[in-house]
């Protein structure tokens, strides 16, 4: 099982050159949970998750980690706690599945240290979970989107850290690999510990997945905690400006949103 | 579990075909030598050459040939391994498939430096065109890079070309300025600009070496965080990558290799370029194979070059430099033409 950690940001104010998307954000993850991130197209969420994972530098504000800042723990020494699968890392030329899952092993190498054991180990667990044992040789090149998606998160995997960071794992991933996707990174979960943290775009798979859920809108937090309490009728049309009925996803019993557009309502009394 | 985990333990994290590729450019590389001391405006034989090599005090005239001829060869062999590693970095900093010394203007950089070193403050030591070289190579490298970085999207690879041609084209113009005033530089520098490994010395070699070393012992420092850097700055940074330091690190050490070598042989294109994709064919993608081995191609690249020049330009000779442009150019044209069907 993995490390409870305390993993929090204190006020952070964060964003791109001169523009601040968050603006003094306090946002503290449930360890070992899986967290998601929800709000509309450029809210901040995929700064705020950045910001947590050390690939933006907050203007102001800390993030830490178990009561230290995150600037003051060594690269190498937080990258065997934290780790991020951005949302489009880039594919060297010719590279295959297995050395590309390896190169997660980055921050457990020394220098000029060959593959331990540890090493092998665990790009052959990460391949094991990620159901991709059997693409070892492949070249990335020539894999589905789905299949791709799977070896990037066993590269993440490899780094084998007590909280994984995911900005939209989902994308460009048509249903069934989404929810295959999101089936992974809950065995992970379950099995491990993982703490996950994630932004989604679909808020139904959102509220289906996540343990707990973090609603941003305009780089504010709005509402925070389970998906039954935080997806409401009032919260969806806040953060997207959406009118909608939230009804029980009849597989999950999860919250569903289903909108109400200007066209096709028959219903107009909410449910 | 445990068993389980046995079975799919990829068998050995190693390209598939480094012993061959070893054994294979160690095979090359002593027929590289023994051509570069055999072959030339007077061939020599194997029994002239074993004498001239193992009994230097028998004195004859291949032998003398022969004895001529080896700080040649090893000049061109660490010449050639020094512009591969310096390729293979500069692909791997840029993440620029088409990066070279060359392409990027590096080269004309630190040559136009020597040049107005000689012109301007009478440098003549190997030593003192060795610094001047780097400091040239070095302030190129910033303003190529400065240059194609301008604008919303970055150093993308087709910009640091054109940036790196257009600074290239501008450069070697104010060498030929410099030159075609005063002869007594051109006289002096009409095989150097063109470049040329045959004006090899014992002193030149020793003086050349210190930076090969550093150099190469940089860039297999860095090999690991470059193959991280390569998944994008994000994942690096992700891994515990310190992205800029690597960066500098990196770039340093392509630019005092090039700078080195086109100090003491002149601006010699493409080697960085041909060493790198060779490798990257053969071994695939994981920078701590194919950096290293860069070396040694380069060094077979330019070897062959420099052999095959003094063949086909018998019984004068042909500057390496040119034969590796000639090899060089289509292959850069190939490249260009396939990362636009990749739409980078």
């Amino acid at each position: 099982m993995k490390t409870i950690h305390q993993f929090e940001t204190k006020e952070v104010v964060a964003g791109y050159d001169q523009k601040t998307i968050l603006h003094g954000l306090d946002v503290e993850i449930p360890s070992n949970k899986i967290n998601v991130i929800i709000g509309a197209n450029a809210c901040g969420k995929s700064t705020l998750l950045k910001t947590m994972a050390r690939l933006i530098k907050p203007q102001s504000g800390q993030v830490i980690l178990d009561g230290k800042s995150i600037d003051q723990i060594p690269p190498k020494q937080l990258a065997r706690v934290l780790g991020i699968l951005p949302q489009s890392p880039i594919v060297p030329e010719g590279i295959t599945v297995t050395d590309l899952v390896g190169r997660g092993r980055y921050p457990h190498q020394k220098m000029f240290s060959g593959w331990s054991k540890k090493d092998y180990e665990a790009v052959a667990e990460a391949m094991e979970i990620m159901n991709i044992a059997e693409l070892a040789d492949r070249n990335i090149d020539e894999l589905s989107g789905g299949q791709r998606q799977r070896v990037w998160i066993a590269m993440a995997l490899t780094q084998q850290t007590d909280i994984l960071f995911l900005d939209e794992p989902t994308t460009f991933l048509d249903i069934a690999y989404q929810v295959e996707i999101l089936d992974l990174l809950t065995d992970l979960n379950r099995k491990y510990g993982t703490t996950i943290v994630m932004v989604l775009h679909d808020i139904n798979l959102s509220a289906r997945y996540a343990d707990y859920i973090f609603a941003l809108e305009k780089g504010q937090l709005i509402a925070e905690g389970e998906p039954s309490q935080v997806i409401t009728t009032d919260l969806v049309k806040k953060v997207f400006g959406l009118d909608c009925t939230v009804i029980n996803d009849p597989v999950s019993l999860s919250p569903m949103v289903v909108p109400r557009g200007r066209y096709h309502v028959q219903v107009n009394e909410s449910l | 579990m445990n068993n389980l985990i046995e079975k799919q333990v990829p068998k050995r994290h190693l390209p598939k075909h480094l012993i061959i590729v070893l054994v294979a450019s160690i095979i090359l590389l002593c027929l590289c030598v023994v051509a570069s001391l055999a072959f030339g405006a007077r061939f020599v034989s194997w029994n002239e050459l074993l004498t001239g090599l193992f009994h230097p005090e028998i004195e004859s005239f291949s032998s003398s040939v022969v004895q001529e001829r080896i700080p040649r060869t090893i000049f061109s062999l660490l010449c050639g391994a020094a512009l591969g590693v310096s390729g293979a970095l500069m692909q791997s900093v840029t993440r620029n498939p088409i990066a070279d010394p060359s392409i990027l203007g590096v080269n004309t950089g630190a040559a136009l430096f020597v040049v107005c070193g000689i012109a301007f403050f009478q440098i003549s030591s190997a030593a003192e065109y060795i610094w001047f070289a780097i400091v040239g190579a070095m302030l190129t490298a910033i303003f190529v890079y400065g240059i194609g970085s301008m604008g919303s999207s970055g150093a993308t690879p087709l910009k640091l070309v054109l940036a790196g041609a257009a600074t290239s084209a501008a450069l070697s113009s104010l060498v030929s300025a410099i030159m075609l005033s005063r002869t007594y530089v051109m006289d002096q520098f009409r095989f150097w600009q063109v470049g040329s490994v045959g004006s090899a010395n014992w002193n030149l070699i020793l003086t050349f070496l210190p930076f090969l070393v550093v150099g190469i012992l940089l860039a297999i420092m860095t090999a690991s965080a470059l193959n991280a850097l390569a998944l994008g700055d994000e994942v690096a940074t992700g891994q515990g990558v310190r992205t800029g330091m690597i960066r500098l690190i990196a770039a340093f050490a392509g630019v005092i290799l090039c700078g080195a070598a086109t100090a003491l042989a002149g601006p010699i294109g493409f080697v960085g370029l041909l060493a790198m994709h060779l490798m990257r064919l053969i071994l695939g993608a994981d920078l701590r194979f194919t950096i290293p081995m860069s070396a040694i191609s380069g060094a077979v690249i330019l070897t062959i070059a420099d052999i095959a020049g003094r063949i086909i330009g018998s019984p004068g000779e042909l500057e390496a430099g040119v034969v590796t442009a000639f090899i060089g150019a289509p292959l850069l044209i190939f490249l260009a033409i396939r990362m636009k069907v990749r739409s980078l």
